[in-house]
């Protein structure tokens, strides 16, 4: 399952994809059992028994894409879990370096565990179940995995894997992550580390809330590496709530139907008349200031009479304003350039806010490629997101698959049955779209700009 | 010289004070060109009898060619009719205010617009999105962007 792929400004002109995926993987000791051969879903990752008609497809996902796991020398779980293989690249190496620098602190919270027996109650988990006494036990029976393919040009593709256990999220001893970013050990929480999905969580808020929450700003390698990061925005992806109002902010307006103003041609061709005595214009009002014309005003350019096609006539200085801003008659709304029309009966009524209004224009005009992925959940971009990395595993795969629990299994389930979500590149032509296909019901709710 | 809007407001104001307002609508407080209140109230038969509601005004310089920030007052005296439209912090959905504004409408045109707009309404209730606006809505209504999807309330 690819769940995220990050398009990065990312070191030297390369374009690299992270790819960040979790997978549930059930125990190999079955898959080595003497049934028939398993089948592998490359959409859940996982190996399931299919449903064969009409066609091979998972019972799971529905995927078609499946393969039957029956040549050891090809097993596709080899891609999944990989063999780290970190590539002779500097580039790739420090940021690899880096990003295991920081996922290091999980190891040592993995070799202190033996001390401090996982005492972490997994709310979902029946304690009795799985008894957190064992030692050298890994907590969570899940495994996330970052891997980041990226293929140089021309050259061949290259991927890092990285992998580490799961902790999963609402637990008391977890650390916040003004916790973890001060890493100040609390004595009081023996199990004060955090790992997997949440790690990565914090991780990339950390990145995103540049410098961070501690005041230290980020390692160097990150700074590189995620030149757009500070704005809580990385590339198409935003990791925080600001960032996310100013997405969705941004498609609100890009749905909204602005007023399109006339050119300067069409407002030097307007007829404009001066006035003069007994013209039948003196009877009239112009309609924006609400004024009768007169030869007597002290402005003489408000003897200038502007008559729009529609024949209503206003003072040249009351209009010109207007149709630069609105191409339309004040009194009438004729248009004398096609205005956009938003009367969608799909339209929902939902409103945006755009507190940052200066800020988000140069956001806009500086990343003109942003993308409108957004969750629908105001503050929950991280639950989803993460939400497909608790179907985890303990670090070491083999280790763990052994000594894997079904109750350790049980948080997976939310976010497996969400659909994968993948993006790609693709043109800003969104911006421009709309319709009901883009503006279902709620503010925010963009599972068709998901595709 | 004076910004295009105090000429406007002046005459506006004039206007008020010789021809008086409409039925319902009564001018609160326009002490400058910035901020004006007025009160409304619908009557007759409608959802909102009795009930008096105060509408707060904000004017840029360029009014009328730029709208005016119009929202319903909300503080110990006065309440945001529960309308389908109306947030609760008084800022108001209507398409008037935002992308149809016209430098033809006035200050008591809104009024009116306002007043008919609670007077047809069926049912008293908040926008479906209010919580979620309201917790991020900027200070100035003119800030956010409105989607307009009906004509019918």
């Amino acid at each position: 399952m690819v769940l995220m792929s990050f398009r990065l400004p990312f070191l030297s002109g390369d374009t690299p994809n992270v790819i960040l995926h979790s997978t549930t993987t059930t125990a190999p000791s079955n898959m080595s059992s003497n049934r028939e051969p398993l089948w592998y879903c490359h959409e859940c990752n996982a190996e399931m028994r299919p449903l064969m008609a009409p066609d091979p497809h998972c019972a799971s996902c529905n995927s078609t894409f499946v393969e039957k796991m029956e040549n050891p020398a090809d097993d596709p779980r080899e891609f999944q879990h990989g063999h780290g293989g970190v590539e002779d690249d500097a580039d790739m190496d420090q940021f690899f370096a880096g990003l295991q620098h920081i996922l290091g602190m999980n190891q040592q919270a993995r070799t202190r565990s033996p001390d401090h027996p996982p005492t972490v109650p997994n709310a979902t988990q029946p304690r009795s179940a799985s008894p957190p006494s064992q030692p050298g036990l890994p907590v969570s029976s899940g495994t996330y995995t970052i891997r980041i393919d990226r293929s140089t040009n021309g050259g061949p593709a290259r991927t890092i894997i990285t992998s580490g256990p799961s902790v999963l999220g609402g637990d008391p001893s977890i650390p916040r992550l003004s916790e973890f970013a001060s890493r100040t050990p609390r004595p009081t929480r023996p199990a004060d580390t955090i790992a997997g999905p949440l790690m990565l969580q914090y991780l990339l808020t950390m990145l995103a809330n540049r410098p961070g929450t501690n005041g230290q700003a980020p390692p160097d390698f990150l700074q590189g590496m995620f030149p757009g990061a500070e704005n809580g925005r990385m590339g198409d992806y935003v990791f925080n709530q600001e960032a996310l109002d100013q997405i969705i902010t941004q498609l609100m307006e890009s749905s909204q139907p602005h007023p399109v103003p006339a050119t300067e041609e069409i407002m030097n061709k307007l007829p404009r008349e001066v006035l003069e005595e007994g013209s039948p214009l003196l009877e009239k009002d112009c309609a924006v200031c609400k004024d009768q014309f007169s030869l007597t005003t002290e402005d003489p350019d408000e003897q200038v009479i502007v008559t729009l096609p529609c024949k209503h006539p206003f003072h040249e200085p009351c209009i010109m304003p207007w149709l630069k801003s609105s191409a339309t008659c004040p009194v009438c709304r004729y248009e004398l350039v096609p205005q956009p029309h938003h009367h969608d009966p799909n339209d929902s009524h939902t409103a945006s806010s755009n507190a940052n209004g200066a800020a988000n224009q140069a956001q806009r005009s500086s990343s003109p490629t942003s993308r409108d992925h957004t969750e629908h959940q105001g503050g929950g971009i991280f639950s989803n997101f993460f939400n497909f990395m608790t179907g985890a595993h303990g670090q070491d795969h083999d280790h763990d698959a052994t000594s894997s629990n079904e109750g350790h299994a049980s948080p997976s389930s939310a976010g497996r049955s969400q659909s994968p979500a993948q993006t790609s590149p693709r043109p800003s032509e969104s911006h421009s779209r709309r319709g009901s296909q883009d503006h279902p019901q709620a503010p925010g709710a963009w599972e068709h700009d998901l595709d | 010289m004076a910004a295009v809007s105090t000429r406007r407001l002046q005459k506006e104001l004039a206007d008020i004070k010789n021809h008086g307002t409409p039925t319902g609508i009564t001018l609160l407080k326009a002490d400058d060109f910035e901020t004006w209140y007025l009160t409304l109230e619908v009557l007759g038969e409608s959802l909102y009898k009795g009930e008096v509601f105060a509408l707060k005004f904000r004017f840029e310089p360029g009014y009328p060619i730029s709208s005016p920030a119009v929202q319903f007052v909300v503080d110990d005296k006065f309440r945001a009719p529960l309308h389908p439209h109306v947030y609760s912090n008084g800022h108001i959905c209507a398409s008037i205010l935002g992308t149809e504004w016209s430098p033809v409408l006035s200050v008591i045109s809104v009024c009116i617009t306002l007043q008919s707009m609670l007077a047809s309404c069926k049912d008293k209730k908040r926008p479906p999105d209010n919580d979620r606006y309201v917790a991020h809505a900027p200070e100035n209504p003119k800030k956010t962007q409105f989607v307009y999807h009906d004509d019918e309330v």
